[in-house]
């Protein structure tokens, strides 16, 4: 019997338990408007709403007894490179819409680069034209993905 | 055809000058990927999934298939030389590998690694050969509720073999379920799950999950994980292993590749799971258990043998049955897909140019990691002393074209950032990602053989155990239910993955 005052919950379980169960209700909430006909004819929202149960219940059964469990804590966040990562990723998308490859491609790297605090600019400088200009070269002009080179 | 007829029919079709130049290219990218850490076979043929679109189909699969067994050759050196598996299948071989590299044997270990590797791809080779016709054939005779139950029980049996806890990766697989079915209803023409966006009416594509959850969120974590101290080279020495090492490894290169062949063809097993298993039958029936660990031949000869085994002979049951095993083989069946080749029993009887020229390839390939590695180890070696800040800018720019070129779309790229960082959460809670991609890719087609299933019968699920086959994997499936319920089997199995996070 652990003693009372000890800290409880295995908070990596816990929140998978929230993820799971969370995932689950979105998809019964995206397909509450969807037939779900019957065994012999199944409807387009059969499925969806048998899997979404499942996901909750999946959810309960990873959630609740990691209540009981002896306190765990999730492994440290780091925000940079989460964050610079995923907006370097987004913003790229939005410049090779509207101002082509060239210039998305170098935000990119160099964007990318500050994910990590030990870059040096001389390595990182030169690395970023390199490769912009051989992706270039291999992707656009050797196997024609379509994608605007420049904004004009 | 008699078998050698069809053999040469693949030899002929592996050996013209582009195919070559496509397994030869394929078994150097392994290769590369397999040593550099930080970046996974999963991801790299994710990148180049699209690329092979603009190939010939057996060329593309021919290439990747190289990427995925070249990847199992390149994994082990780095965990000779620096104490670093490339790849998750080379984390056993650390432990006795890295051993001998300390004691300048580094060259021995390498040259047993290559060796074995060799020996058991080629009898892997040839199990795909031999029985693929036999599979096949019975494989035709599967009916809807065959499938459905076939499906069933090789999703079931990858969550239980896998390492993890099972009740998550059973959550990961609905999660991919549930994605699957995002897009346009087949049957009826509905649209679901897309919250509108016309985006999404043709459902989410392979590859944005596959390299949201195992490129960006791959490079999120990594990068989170600094400090990763520079690398120490272990001395490179003479490469030819001694007579006592040949005395050693042969029989442990034979047990690894029987038990390999073995679990490759399993769902779920794979070169990692493998590798460990071997490495454990090794300490088993050694008579020196204890100098396991100290730098022992037989520690690296048979996970090797094991992992490359393992990783040829899980092509069978997608090859026959159009099953994939584990989420290397869901990729390759999407790389299938692209070409519009249904992998399956019907590529046997319909294009045997492609199954036998695969087949021969794979063959061709080995002799050539043999080739490529050996020899040309110090090439490889230099690559390590690339630090990853430099890599990962390059990783991040190809996966980024990677995604937009499937469709020309800028919009997937955005959304597999958007699964890059449902990956990183799934990470942070514990939870591996590769049963997501498994039960994605077969939602789809367990959804429509179990509408089909049911439309035969007018909705009696009584199909399922009447069709004796359908009944066999049932019952199968059950009784792995049943045994993950019995605290042994469950502490059993806690045991044999307690040393993978060792």
């Amino acid at each position: 019997m652990p003693a009372p005052g000890i800290a409880r919950g295995n908070r990596p379980d816990l929140f998978s338990a929230l993820l799971f169960a969370g995932l689950g209700t979105l998809g019964l909430i995206l397909g509450r408007g969807l037939e779900a006909g019957h065994l012999a004819q199944m409807g387009p929202g059969f499925l969806p709403r048998v899997v979404s149960v499942l996901l909750i219940g999946v959810g309960l059964a990873v959630g609740l007894p990691a209540l009981r469990r002896p306190a765990q804590a999730i492994d440290q966040v780091r925000l940079r490179p989460v964050a610079v990562i995923t907006l370097s990723i987004v913003v790229f998308a939005y410049v090779a819409t509207h101002l082509g490859f060239v210039l998305a491609s170098l935000w990119l790297i160099l964007a990318g680069s500050l994910a990590d605090p030990g870059g040096r600019w001389r390595q990182i400088l030169p690395l970023a034209v390199g490769l912009t200009a051989a992706s270039a070269l291999l992707f656009v002009y050797g196997l024609g993905v379509q994608i605007p080179l420049w904004p004009f | 055809m008699t078998f050698i007829d069809l053999l040469m029919l693949g030899l002929g079709e592996a050996l013209t000058p582009a195919n070559l130049s496509f397994c030869l290219l394929g078994a150097l990218l392994g290769t590369l990927i397999g040593v550099l850490p930080g970046i996974g076979p999963t991801a790299t043929i994710a990148v180049l999934l699209p690329i092979t679109f603009y190939l010939p189909p057996l060329a593309g699969i021919i290439m990747l298939a190289g990427i995925y067994y070249g990847a199992q050759y390149g994994g082990s050196t780095t965990a000779v030389l620096v104490n670093l598996p490339g790849e998750a299948s080379a984390v056993v071989t650390t432990l006795d590998g890295y051993q001998m590299a300390q004691q300048g044997r580094a060259g021995a270990a390498l040259a047993v690694a290559a060796l074995g590797s060799f020996f058991a791809g080629t009898v892997a080779t040839f199990a795909i050969a031999l029985a693929g016709p036999s599979l096949s054939r019975f494989a035709l005779s599967f009916g809807p509720a065959e499938y459905v139950s076939l499906m069933v029980f090789g999703l079931l049996a990858a969550t239980i073999l896998a390492s993890g806890p099972v009740l998550k990766a059973v959550g990961m697989i609905l999660v991919g379920l549930l994605l699957g079915m995002v897009g346009t209803d087949a049957e009826t023409g509905a649209e679901r799950l897309t919250f509108g966006a016309i985006e999404l009416f043709d459902g989410i594509d392979f590859i944005v999950i596959a390299i949201g959850l195992f490129g960006f969120s791959e490079i999120i974590a990594n990068l989170e994980r600094s400090g990763s101290a520079g690398v120490t080279l272990a001395p490179l020495t003479r490469l030819w292993p001694t007579r006592e090492d040949f005395r050693r490894s042969w029989p442990a290169v034979l047990r690894g590749t029987g038990l390999g062949t073995l679990l490759g063809l399993l769902p779920g097993g794979g070169a990692t799971l493998a590798s460990f298993s071997a490495y454990s039958l090794e300490k088993k029936v050694s008579r020196h258990p204890e100098a396991f660990g100290t730098g022992v031949v037989e520690g690296v000869a048979a996970p090797e043998a094991a992992n490359n085994a393992a990783a040829q002979s899980s092509f069978i049951p997608l090859l026959t049955l159009g099953i994939p095993s584990n989420n290397m083989m869901a990729m390759m069946l999407s790389a299938f897909m692209i070409h519009g080749i249904t992998p399956g029993p019907t590529v046997l009887t319909n294009q045997p140019e492609i199954f036998w020229g695969l087949v021969a390839s794979m063959w061709i390939g080995n002799l050539l990691l043999v080739i490529i590695n050996l020899p040309m180890i110090g090439i490889w070696v230099k690559l390590l002393t690339v630090p990853y800040r430099l890599l990962y800018p390059a990783i991040l720019l190809f996966c980024c074209i990677g995604v937009y070129s499937m469709n020309n779309r800028i919009f997937d790229v955005v959304l597999a950032a958007g699964f890059g960082l449902l990956g990183y959460a799934f990470r942070k809670a514990r939870c591996e990602p590769g049963p997501l991609l498994l039960g994605f890719v077969l939602g789809p087609l367990l959804e429509a053989n179990l509408r089909r299933a049911m439309l035969i019968t007018q909705g009696d699920p009584g199909i399922f155990v009447e069709r004796p086959i359908s009944l066999v994997m049932l019952v199968a499936t059950v009784i792995l239910l049943a045994l993950m319920i019995l605290p042994s089997f469950r502490r059993s199995r806690e045991e044999a993955f307690q040393e993978e996070e060792a």
